[in-house]
């Protein structure tokens, strides 16, 4: 059996429980890869080909703009799924990378399995839907704390959330994932200590 | 047919041995990138600030002294890479490629910094921090470009003399072995 299988099965019952044989169908499309630091696993203007599992290590979702402007719109860590989620399911060019930000393990499906599997059983696309319907529910609550919440109350948000990504990830990309610049983050790093 | 076939084994086997070099030198860069981002990036401004027992470098100023390297060295590297790869062949040290590099092994002596390489008293720390962890990245990076290059062939002019150059290998190995140097300075002041 491959590795990290478990933890994927354990994620997909605790999002939409199926039965022995569909979870066995849905588990038998994954296959294992690593990347190293700073790999980047999907450009913009490519396709997305693959449904991510992230087993080990971190990873942003980012856009950069025409002067090289980035903005990091998530991070992926275990266990949870990754990936460009909107190019994948619609099978159209990225807007934007995904790479890692530390050494990582992943199970990844094709789309094509992933498709055939949503159209041979029920339970396969309405754990698409639940999965899909977290992700946007995930990132509408981003985007109120973006617009409402100070700097510092979206510092803690995040530190709650992920008390360990401080010594995971250059503060440069939290600094980055909070819109705010790198003297800011310093200056709440040095204030609120956690 | 022989010597197509004879020409190719050797071509792979030059490879294995350069290319293992620039693996040894990623996984050491990554450990280093490691302890930073794990520990030097958490620690607070005064810890950072404090100069050793003996009255040595702070922990910002050995960072602040190895970014100046950094500064000097990663853009002449990366626009080296850019240009077009020549063959790639065995990659074999300098004398005095492998003689500044062992220089740095712990234990081998103590030296003066050279005056552009001498870090203020206070330096930003947190920026000194970013700026450090930012440079590994590249530098991880640059040693993923560099495969394929030959490493013998592409010379850089030192950062303390213009006029001695040295084999992009031996830089490579001269900038990880001497940021270990300086990181277990900087470990040192937090025992």
């Amino acid at each position: 059996m491959i590795p990290h299988i478990s933890s994927l099965r354990q994620l997909v019952q605790g999002i939409h429980p199926m039965e022995e044989t569909e979870l066995e169908a849905f588990l038998s499309v994954w296959h294992e890869v690593r990347f190293k630091r700073k790999e980047i696993i999907t450009s913009a203007a490519e396709l997305e080909k693959y449904l991510y599992f992230v087993c080990d290590g971190v990873q942003r979702v980012y856009y950069v703009n025409d002067e090289g402007k980035e903005a990091t719109l998530v991070f992926t860590y275990p266990p949870s799924f990754g990936g460009v989620f909107d190019a994948f399911l619609q099978q159209t060019p990225s807007r934007y990378y995904y790479e890692t930000l530390t050494a990582s393990v992943f199970l990844r499906a094709s789309f094509a399995d992933i498709q055939k599997l949503m159209h041979a059983h029920h339970a396969v696309e309405t754990f698409m839907r639940k999965g899909i319907t977290a992700a946007a529910s995930g990132l509408m609550e981003r985007i109120t704390e973006l617009q409402c919440f100070s700097a510092e109350e979206r510092f803690r948000v995040l530190l709650k959330r992920s008390p360990h990504i401080l010594q995971l990830v250059p503060h440069k990309y939290l600094a980055n994932y909070l819109g705010m610049d790198a003297t800011n983050f310093s200056k709440l790093l040095n204030r609120i200590r956690i | 047919m022989q010597f197509c076939r004879y020409k190719i084994y050797i071509s792979m086997s030059i490879d294995v041995t350069t290319q293992h070099l620039l693996s040894e030198l990623e996984e050491k860069t990554e450990k280093q990138l490691q302890f930073a981002i794990s520990v030097l990036q958490n620690l607070n401004e005064n810890i950072l600030q404090q100069p050793s027992l003996s009255g040595g470098w702070s922990i910002a100023q050995c960072l602040w002294h190895l970014n100046s390297y950094g500064d000097y060295y990663l853009p002449k590297i990366e626009s080296r890479l850019k240009a077009p790869m020549y063959e790639t062949a065995i990659f074999k040290s300098s004398w005095l490629g492998s003689r500044f590099t062992r220089m740095m092994l712990p234990g081998n002596g103590k030296y003066k910094a050279f005056k552009d390489h001498v870090p203020p008293a206070k330096p930003d720390a947190r920026k000194v921090i970013a700026t450090f962890i930012q440079q590994q990245e590249q530098l991880i990076l640059l040693l993923r470009q560099a495969k394929g290059h030959n490493l013998n062939r592409i010379k850089i002019p030192i950062s303390i003399s213009r006029l001695i150059k040295l084999k992009l290998g031996d830089v490579f190995s001269f900038l990880v072995a001497h940021n270990q140097r300086h990181l277990e300075q900087a470990k040192r002041n937090l025992n």
